[in-house]
C-alpha cells in the first residue's frame, strides 16, 4: 500500500481497496481465472504433450505427435480470446496462417512455426498461473464471508464442533480478522495475476511485431497492385472509348473529302491521311494491348490462347485452372508468356512451342516447352548467369561490368547464352515473379529442349 | 442497296451514314441500340445491317445477340458485324450456321473504305465479309500447318483472300493477277488440302474454315 500523500488522498485510495469487491472488475477477473484453470487443464495436457513429444521426436512415433500437437496449439489463440473477449474485454488478430497450401506443405511448415511454438508455451504457463490466482480468489470468496462472520455464529456451533480450529470466543475475533484481511487482498491478487497473464498473452499469443508488419506490407502490396491494375484498365477503356473512336470518325472524314475532291492533289493528300490514321489505330491497339490485353477480360484461357494464335511459332495451349486468378496474377502470366513466346520466336530456333498452366501446391505452374537449340540462361543485371533455380541474387554482390558472356555453366551453352534475349527478358520476368512471391527457374541444355517454369501463389 | 446502322457513338453513326451516302448506298436507319436494331428491321427490312458488337447496355455482346438474332429471324437480311478487338469466338459464332450474308470486321477497317464498302456490298449479295486479321489469326493454328506446309506461298495468299469471303475476280485484281490463274491456283488449293469443290463463294469460305478449325 503506497503512502497517501494528502489525508484525502489517501482515503480516497483507502475506499477503493476496501470497496474492490462492489467493482464488476473484480467478479469478472475471477470468473476469468476460475474459468482458466477449466479450460486451461486440457491445453496444459496438450503442452506437456509437446513437451515430451519433442524430446521423443527422435523416435518415430515423436514426431508426428509434436506434429498434432503444434497444430492443435496453432487453435489455441482463438480458443483463449473467448473468454479473455467476453470477460475482459481484450482483444488480439488472428495469427498468420501458415505459408502452405497442401496438407504435407502444411505439416512440413508446421515445426518451424513460431506461432505454434509461441502458443504451446503459454499453454504450459497458463495453467499454474490461472491456479495461482484463482484458488486463492475462491477461497477468498467462500471463506472470507464466514471468518468474518465467525464471532457471530461460534456460539451456535455444537460443542466438539471445531471450526478455523478455533475454541474460544476471543480466537473468534482473530480469525474475523484474518479473513477481513483476506477479503480486502484478494481483489489486489487477482488483478496481480491478470496482469501477468495480460503480459504473457502478448508475449505469447498476439501476432509478433515483424509478422503484423509483413501483413501490412502484404496488404499494401496487394492495394497498389489492384490500383495499378484499375488505374490501366480505366486508360484502356478510354483510348479506345475516346481516342479509337475519334480516329475512326477523323478517317471517315478524310475519307469522304477524298470522294468528293475532283483535284487529284486534294485526292493524294487525304489517302496519305487517312493512310496515317490507319497506322495510328494499328498503334493504338498495339499499346493498350501491350497495357491490359483486352482478352484477359474474358479468362486466361482465352487470353493464351489468342497469344498462341498469334505467335510466330506454333503454339499450343492447355489451361486446367478450376477458378480465376487474382487480376495481378493473370496479367503477370499472360506477359510472361507473351514474352517468352517473342524470345522463342527471336532465338530459339523452334518448331512447336507447348503452353500449360495449372494448379500445384504452391500456387500456379505455368510450363513453357520449345524444341528449339537451347541454351537460355537468366543472365542478372551485372552479367552473370543464374540459370537453374532462383532468380537473381542481389544486385549488390555482382560484378559491376554489364553485358560479360559469362563461362559459368558449360551445360547451357556459355556461347549461346549471351544470345538468347541476352537473358535479360528472363531476367525481368524473374524479378516480376518474385515481386508475386513467385519463381522462375529455367532449364536449358544446348541441343535443347528448353522449359521455363514460372510458378505464382495464387493468393498476392 | 438500302441499309441499318446500329452504333452507339454518335461520331461513327452519323460518320458512317453520311460515308455511305457519297457511295449510293441509302441508310433507311441510323439506331443507337440492340433494342432499336431489331425494331428496325422488323418494320423495314433492309438488305444489310452494321452493328457494333458493344452497345448499350452492357456494353458486351448486345451487336452480337442482335445480329445472330436477325439471321435467323430474317435470312434475307445480312449482317456486318464490327467489334474493337479480333474475338474468334465471335466469328466462330455468326459463321456457325452458315456463311452466307455475314461479315466481321475490326472497326479499324472502316477507315480504309474500299475495302469496308466492299465488304458490304459483299455480306449483302449473299457473300462473307472476314477480316483479314481474323484470317490471319485462324491461319496460325497449329494443326493446319502441316497441311499448309504443302501450298506454295502465292497458294497462301490466295487461301487467305478466299477465307475472306472474296470472289476469284476480287482476288485476281488483289493480287494483280488474270482470273483464269487465280482459277487454277484455287483448283490446286483444294485439291491439295484434301477440301471439296465448293461453287459459291461462301460456301469456298465454310471450306476453308472447316480445314482451319479442324
Amino acid at each position: 500500500m503506497t503512502v497517501p500523500s494528502t489525508p484525502a488522498a489517501g482515503q480516497g485510495r483507502l475506499v477503493t481497496v476496501l470497496r474492490a469487491w462492489l467493482t464488476a472488475r473484480t467478479w469478472r477477473e475471477l470468473a476469468y481465472l476460475v474459468s482458466g484453470v477449466i479450460i486451461g487443464a486440457p491445453t496444459f495436457v496438450l503442452a506437456i504433450f509437446g513437451v515430451v513429444a519433442t524430446m521423443a521426436s527422435v523416435l518415430t512415433i515423436g514426431l508426428p505427435v509434436l506434429i498434432g500437437v503444434l497444430a492443435l496449439a496453432r487453435l489455441t489463440p482463438r480458443y483463449f480470446r473467448v473468454p479473455a473477449r467476453r470477460l475482459l474485454g481484450w482483444e488480439w488478430a488472428d495469427p498468420p496462417p501458415l505459408p502452405a497450401r497442401t496438407f504435407w506443405g502444411r505439416v512440413r511448415a508446421l515445426p518451424s512455426d513460431p506461432t505454434a511454438w509461441r502458443a504451446l508455451a503459454y499453454c504450459l504457463a497458463r495453467w499454474p498461473l490461472m491456479i495461482v490466482g484463482g484458488y486463492p480468489g475462491l477461497l477468498g470468496v467462500v471463506l472470507a464471508p464466514a471468518a468474518i462472520t465467525y464471532p457471530l455464529w461460534w456460539p451456535m456451533l455444537p460443542d466438539d464442533f471445531n471450526a478455523f480450529n478455533n475454541d474460544t470466543w476471543a480466537g473468534t475475533w482473530r480469525i474475523a480478522l484474518q479473513g477481513l484481511a483476506i477479503l480486502i487482498a484478494v481483489p489486489w491478487w487477482l488483478r496481480l495475476v491478470v496482469l501477468l497473464d495480460g503480459v504473457l498473452i502478448r508475449a505469447l499469443l498476439h501476432p509478433s511485431r515483424s509478422q503484423q508488419r509483413i501483413a501490412e506490407l502484404e496488404a499494401g502490396r496487394a492495394a497498389l497492385q489492384s490500383d495499378a491494375a484499375a488505374m490501366l484498365r480505366r486508360v484502356e477503356r478510354d483510348l479506345h472509348d475516346g481516342t479509337q473512336a475519334r480516329l475512326v470518325a477523323l478517317g471517315l472524314t478524310l475519307s469522304r473529302i477524298e470522294n468528293r475532291s475532283t483535284q487529284d492533289q486534294v485526292r493524294t493528300l487525304a489517302a496519305d491521311a487517312r493512310g496515317t490514321v490507319t497506322e495510328a489505330l494499328a498503334e493504338l491497339r498495339d499499346i493498350v494491348r501491350g497495357m491490359h490485353p483486352p482478352a484477359l477480360d474474358d479468362g486466361l484461357e482465352v487470353a493464351l490462347t489468342t497469344l498462341a494464335a498469334r505467335s510466330a511459332v506454333p503454339a499450343e495451349v492447355t489451361v486446367s485452372l478450376a477458378d480465376r486468378p487474382p487480376d495481378p496474377t493473370a496479367s503477370a502470366l499472360y506477359f510472361a508468356v507473351a514474352e517468352l513466346l517473342t524470345n522463342i520466336a527471336r532465338h530459339a530456333g523452334a518448331t512447336r512451342v507447348r503452353i500449360d498452366l495449372r494448379p500445384d501446391d504452391r500456387g500456379l505452374r505455368l510450363t513453357v516447352t520449345d524444341d528449339g537449340h537451347g541454351g537460355a540462361t537468366i543472365i542478372a543485371p551485372g552479367g552473370t548467369p543464374t540459370g537453374h533455380g532462383a532468380f537473381p541474387a542481389d544486385h549488390g554482390t555482382l560484378p559491376a561490368d554489364h553485358g560479360t558472356v559469362p563461362g559459368g555453366r558449360p551445360a547451357s551453352g556459355a556461347a549461346r547464352a549471351g544470345a538468347r534475349g541476352s537473358g535479360t527478358g528472363l531476367a525481368g520476368l524473374a524479378r516480376r515473379a518474385a515481386a508475386l512471391d513467385g519463381s522462375l527457374s529455367v532449364d536449358s541444355p544446348a541441343g535443347g529442349p528448353t522449359t521455363v517454369t514460372m510458378i505464382l501463389p495464387e493468393r498476392v | 442497296m438500302r441499309v441499318v446502322i446500329a452504333e452507339d457513338n454518335p461520331l461513327l453513326r452519323d460518320g458512317i451514314a453520311l460515308l455511305l451516302g457519297e457511295h449510293d448506298i441509302e441508310v433507311s436507319a441510323a439506331v443507337p441500340d440492340a433494342a432499336g436494331l431489331l425494331a428496325a428491321v422488323a418494320a423495314d427490312p433492309p438488305d444489310a445491317a452494321i452493328v457494333d458488337v458493344r452497345m448499350p447496355p452492357t456494353h458486351t455482346d448486345e451487336g452480337l445477340r442482335a445480329a445472330l438474332a436477325i439471321r435467323s429471324a430474317y435470312p434475307g437480311v445480312g449482317v456486318l458485324v464490327f467489334s474493337q478487338w479480333v474475338e474468334t469466338s465471335y466469328a466462330r459464332q455468326l459463321l456457325s450456321e452458315n456463311a452466307g450474308r455475314v461479315g466481321y470486321l475490326l472497326k479499324d477497317r472502316i477507315v480504309s473504305t474500299d475495302e469496308f464498302v466492299g465488304a458490304l456490298r459483299r455480306v449483302a449479295d449473299g457473300g462473307t465479309a472476314l477480316d483479314p486479321e481474323v484470317v490471319r489469326q485462324l491461319l496460325a493454328a497449329p494443326a493446319v500447318d502441316a497441311g499448309l506446309a504443302r501450298l506454295s506461298d502465292r497458294e497462301r495468299e490466295i487461301l487467305g483472300l478466299l477465307a475472306e469471303g472474296r470472289s476469284n475476280v476480287a482476288i485476281a485484281e488483289a493480287l494483280h493477277l488474270v482470273e483464269r490463274s487465280v482459277e487454277k491456283h484455287v483448283t490446286a488449293i483444294f485439291t491439295k488440302l484434301d477440301l471439296p469443290q465448293a461453287r459459291t463463294d461462301h460456301r469456298r469460305v465454310l471450306a476453308v474454315l472447316r480445314y482451319l478449325r479442324s
